[in-house]
């Protein structure tokens, strides 16, 4: 049954023209430009593969909370509440949806780093770092599904947006932390996006992940799956 | 749970035959079931039994407590005081175990799928579903199987929403207004199709303000007012109990009309040239009185309109709920 809605799920979000511009293209191009612009830094290269990945991952983990408040304003969810499906079904399709149409732009952005900037790692730091990534963009759609569930349609959209902004540039996704000031760094360091990226950096520099950023992030996550569990039960009745 | 083999045809009038765990508890039991929104009382201390495989009409203005009714049957809502129960079990639990399904009022069409793959999904969640096949048939969506459900006319998208409500096949199907805002053409269509389902043995229950609906439509008229239900039973059966606004006319011929007023059954007299109409509580007894005068000629009893039933029942003023009701099946 959940497998039946996950699949639904996926197939609207991947039939929605400004996902797949905005969620998978996105990231692609501004590798590309980030990469490319003003001579060339291979392990910059590869560092901004890892992070903008992790930009698109984390865009298309909070969209599937602005689905979820779409779905909310259009009756749908209501309409799934008098099927045999219960909320918990399909909060859960909804978080598996979202470890779904994370991969695109993961997999889009890594593709882009092998096939046009020449980036060479071993096979398993590519699975490694894949992996990373997907298992890591979970909190982010909790923290979508989290919003969804509590605001309306447009204003989650927006907020997500707000996230999305605020989670990429101080987490360095678009920019290396190295660029900020210290005070900004030290700020990012407790930012669940700079350390999501960080797992996946170091195994692509062919190190262990920290135990600091894998801390961290736990920490996000546990946080960000109260607020998503908070809100659904506030919400899910009167839905 | 075994169900009958898909009928290829919907024209079966055979019951379904499923052993019931619930042995022949009714489909739908209210009691004493209320629910307050802030100082409104929405529905207001409800009893209410519906057999299996009966068709209900729900009837009543706008705000006289249908969609909460509906609300609470569903258990989209819990009631404040009293129970709701379908098949002997919780709403939840009906609904939790595939034996409901319905058709909402509110809602826009879910984006980016086709009618096939909504209809589809809607069976998977079910024990034992419809074919989809047979599901778009019976909600006369074949043709638009591959069409996107968010690109569809607004008869179309409603008919989505029933197939969606059968896909499952439930034993009780529950439509809150289903044909609000439809043309004459996508109303008939989609009575054909609701009895279609129903003559398989289902129980249906819709609600509508629609007199002529309720009338054509359902086996059994509720009529529900400020949350309680002020009527019950067939059209014929509603018209009766509020007999007394039957209406006799008759020539007076040259005859004085003073008089009238005092024959028995009779509550109001108006005179109209050498017409005289009665408005009578009991039409028997007033032309049996009107023939002992003599005064028969071009007699004229009518019995009174399903507009007048209503409005005698739920003790409205104008505007009268029918108003905008659909000519097709008016009488």
């Amino acid at each position: 049954m959940i497998t039946a809605y996950v699949r639904l799920e996926v197939r609207r979000t991947l039939r929605d023209v400004s996902f797949v511009v905005f969620g998978i293209g996105m990231p692609v191009l501004m590798y590309l430009l980030f990469t490319n612009l003003g001579g060339v830094d291979p392990e910059w290269r590869t560092a901004s593969m890892v992070a903008m990945a992790a930009y698109g991952a984390l865009g298309a983990a909070l969209s599937t909370g602005t689905g979820v408040a779409e779905d909310k304003g259009s009756g749908w969810l209501r309409q799934l509440r008098v099927t045999p499906m219960t909320p918990r079904q399909v909060v859960t399709g909804r978080a598996l949806t979202g470890s779904v149409i994370v991969l695109p732009a993961i997999a889009a952005v890594l593709a882009a780093g092998a096939c046009v900037n020449g980036v060479r790692m071993d096979a398993w730091q590519w699975a490694a770092v894949a992996l990373v990534l997907w298992l890591g963009a979970l909190p982010f759609t909790l923290l979508g599904i989290g919003n969804g569930y509590r605001l309306t349609a447009q204003s989650t959209g927006m907020v997500n947006v707000g996230w999305s902004l605020a989670l990429s540039i101080l987490g360095g996704l678009w920019f290396p932390v190295e660029a900020f000031p210290g005070w900004l760094r030290s700020l990012s360091g407790l930012t669940p996006t700079r350390r999501f990226a960080e797992l996946g950096q170091s195994l692509a520099a062919g190190a262990a992940p920290g135990a600091a950023a894998a801390a961290v992030v736990g920490v996000w996550a546990l946080l960000f799956a109260s607020y998503a569990v908070l809100s659904y039960r506030r919400s899910a009745r009167t839905v | 749970m075994t169900k009958p083999p898909s009928a290829a045809h919907p024209a079966r009038t055979a019951p379904r035959q499923l052993p019931d765990p619930d042995g022949d508890a009714p489909a739908i039991r209210f009691r004493h079931a209320a629910k307050s929104f802030g100082a409104v009382r929405a529905v207001a201390g409800l009893d209410l039994d519906v057999r299996r495989g009966e068709t209900v009409a729900l009837l009543g203005r706008n705000g006289a407590g249908k969609s909460t009714t509906i609300a609470l049957l569903l258990g989209l809502d819990e009631p404040d005081a009293g129970s709701v129960r379908l098949f002997g079990r919780t709403p939840a639990e009906a609904v939790r175990a595939g034996r409901v399904g319905a058709m909402l009022q509110e809602g826009r069409p879910v984006a980016r799928i086709t009618v096939r793959e909504l209809v589809a999904f809607a069976a998977r969640t079910y024990p034992a579903p419809l074919p989809v096949a047979e599901a778009l048939d019976l909600a006369g969506l074949t043709d638009l199987a591959g069409r996107r459900v968010d690109r569809l006319s607004g008869g179309q998208a409603q008919r989505v929403r029933f197939a969606v409500a059968l896909a499952g096949n439930p034993e009780l199907i529950v439509l809150d207004e289903p044909t609000a805002a439809l043309d004459v053409e996508s109303r008939r269509a989609f009575w054909r199709s609701m009895r279609a389902y129903a003559r398989r043995g289902n129980t249906v229950l819709f609600s509508t303000h629609y007199l002529e609906e309720a009338d054509a439509h359902a086996d059994r008229i509720l009529v529900l007012d400020r949350g309680r239900t002020v009527a019950d039973g067939t059209g014929e059966q509603l018209r009766r109990t509020a007999a007394r606004g039957s209406m006799v006319c008759v020539d007076l011929a040259g005859r004085p009309s003073g008089g009238l007023a005092a024959l028995p059954g009779v509550d109001a007299v108006e005179v109209r040239g050498d017409r005289a109409r009665l408005r009578t509580r009991d039409p028997d007894a007033t032309v049996t009185a009107l023939a002992a005068l003599g005064a028969v000629r071009g007699i004229e009893v009518t019995p009174p309109s399903l507009d007048d039933v209503f409005l005698a029942l739920t003790g409205a003023t104008a505007p009268t709920p029918s108003a905008s009701a659909p000519g097709e099946n008016a009488r």
